[in-house]
């Protein structure tokens, strides 16, 4: 028995330490740190200030409120287009399902998913360069609008990044719905069709009842993508123009590596860090709910 | 039964100009890589290049090899080490009743959650401290860290679709749980297993915060190499485009194997197929 013990130790543990150490660790010790004046360049001389961190980005300076509210702004925006877009993509895949040639169309559209954020960044940057790019092309020829800097203008640039992170989650969410909405039984659809109802009342109905469970978790997944949100701003934005586009993740960076002020940037990333738990507590209770009920079927 | 023929065809019209916009972004940066700095940008532009002017790559390949091996020396190490250590827990999670298991599969969940900014300046010190930094082996250990949880939480969703009866039946008989582990646990969920290694590989990849806080020069992954091309004054977008593409595709091919397991994988196996 003694030995039975030591192998189900030897399974666990071993990824625990691992996880202590690397993960539970440096989230404690950013809370240790945001207590602190610290330049990263000069560690040795580091004092003790308690909240005056705390005080100074969330009261004094108008950054960190700002890249709070950019950092929601972009989420609330983006999750909602994607839900949008998403369900009626997974509507008109749902109905095309049994053409074979609808299989490799969707392969195509998840690809965005998993395609390196820095690159889908580069690939904007390339599409909307403000006098020569695709993007303005089009506009110019079109439409017959007059091409400006879409990643220089405040309001153009928060658009240009929601569209950004749109693009490239809509998929996800689209695949989501579709798993969704293959697990209303055929039956309701027939005895809808019996009872006489309009396609509005399927969806209003049926449909959106059964999978919305799969938008719930949908939302929560992207939710915790969004407040870590950095690649895409730091190969578009950078922030800018001013601190228009500027995100939660991007000022803490910022703040640590480019200033090395890393008692502020370790504040924030303790805020940061807060919201996530909060999120991430809903994201488990939920996760574990679905799988308790043998997962989403 | 015509009208419903008519319906699908327009749907799959609809479903093809929605693929289009999914795609042609980076048709056209594909196309990009294939132009020279001035057809890039032309007026009006360049629609079909001239598919043999491969410079580009040429020139970015011999500017930037080692960076790329170094992705992916990264990224197959911490793909196989997330394994190492993500299997047995998930196994131990899913066949061992003990006490708390819950709370520790909730522990493990949790840290996959929280953000990576918040973790950089800590392990950064650590690193510095143990004098790894700059180091192939600290991003390693690190994207480790932060695929384990994904890992553990999927493949215990595959390990699930075990039937019981098969661990119990070995058990009788005196099997140990390494045994049961390596001979029925594991050739039973390999398409499941393989699913966790291509996300990890592709997370791992993809990775770029960690490595702007961690690597110097030595250890610069390929992700780096791009974003410092962008930063310099003048962009050489041919370069770039070629970086792009060389970046992309691993996940574009991986996707495809992917196929089927892709949603139970992006929802930490919360949904099924």
């Amino acid at each position: 028995m003694q030995s039975e013990k030591i192998q189900k130790i030897l399974f666990i543990l071993p990824t625990c330490l691992f996880l202590l150490v690397i993960s539970i660790f440096p989230f404690l010790y950013s809370v240790y740190l945001s207590l602190f004046q610290a330049k990263l360049t000069k560690m040795h001389k580091k004092f003790f200030i308690g909240w005056e961190n705390y005080q100074v980005l969330l009261f004094e300076d108008d950054t960190f409120p700002t890249a709070i509210k950019n950092t929601f702004m972009i989420a609330f925006s983006s999750i909602t287009i994607e839900i949008i877009l998403g369900f009626i993509m997974a509507k008109i895949f749902f109905e095309i399902r049994h053409i074979k040639f609808s299989n490799a169309l969707r392969t195509v559209t998840i690809m965005p998913i998993m395609l390196t954020p820095l690159c889908v960044g580069l690939v904007f940057l390339y599409i909307l360069n403000p006098t020569l790019g695709i993007f303005s092309y089009i506009l110019d020829t079109v439409f017959g609008i007059e091409p400006f800097a879409y990643l220089g203008e405040p309001i153009p640039a928060k658009i240009s990044i929601i569209v950004i992170n749109s693009w490239q989650w809509t998929p996800f969410m689209m695949i989501l719905l579709l798993a969704g909405l293959m697990t209303v039984p055929n039956e309701q659809y027939e005895a809808a069709k019996i009872d006489g109802a309009n396609w509005f009342h399927v969806m209003t109905k049926i449909e959106i009842p059964s999978i919305l469970s799969f938008v719930l978790l949908g939302v929560v997944l992207r939710l915790i993508e969004c407040i870590r949100l950095f690649d895409i701003i730091y190969i578009t934005t950078k922030g800018g123009p001013g601190i228009a586009t500027e995100v939660m993740a991007f000022f803490t960076y910022r703040t640590e590596f480019r200033s090395f002020q890393i008692g502020t940037g370790s504040a924030s990333a303790v805020i940061i860090l807060i919201i996530s738990l909060i999120v991430t507590t809903i994201a488990v209770t939920l996760l574990r709910r679905v799988e308790r009920n043998e997962g989403l079927n | 039964m015509k009208a419903s023929i008519r319906k699908k065809a327009i749907l799959l019209i609809i479903a093809t100009f929605i693929t289009l916009i999914f795609l042609a972004p980076n048709l056209w940066m594909l196309f990009g890589s294939f132009k020279s700095q001035n057809a890039m940008f032309a007026l009006p532009p360049v629609w079909i290049p001239d598919f043999s002017y491969i410079k580009n790559f040429t020139i970015m390949l011999s500017e930037s090899y080692t960076y790329l091996l170094n992705s992916i020396i990264v990224t197959i190490c911490s793909t196989i080490v997330s394994l190492f250590f993500s299997l047995p827990t998930a196994f131990g999670l899913t066949f061992f009743k003990f006490k708390g298991r819950f709370f520790l599969a909730d522990w493990i969940l949790s840290t996959r959650m929280l953000p990576p900014v918040a973790a950089a300046v800590p392990l950064f010190i650590l690193f510095k401290y143990l004098n790894l930094l700059d180091s192939l082996f600290a991003l390693v250990i690190v994207y480790t860290a932060f695929n384990i949880p994904f890992a553990v939480w999927v493949s215990a969703s595959f390990f699930k679709k075990i039937p019981y009866d098969l661990i119990e039946a070995s058990r009788i008989e005196g099997a140990s749980w390494f045994h049961i582990f390596l001979k029925i646990a594991i050739p039973l969920s390999k398409g499941g297993i393989a699913t966790v290694a291509i996300f990890v590989f592709i997370f791992s990849w993809n990775e770029l915060l960690i490595a702007l806080f961690f690597t110097v020069s030595e250890s610069r992954t390929f992700p780096i190499f791009i974003s410092a091309q962008v930063s310099q004054a003048q962009i050489i977008w041919g370069n770039v485009a070629a970086a792009t593409v060389i970046q992309s595709i691993p996940p574009i091919l991986l996707t495809i194997f992917l196929q089927k397991n892709i949603v139970s994988g992006l929802t930490l196996g919360a949904v099924k197929n």
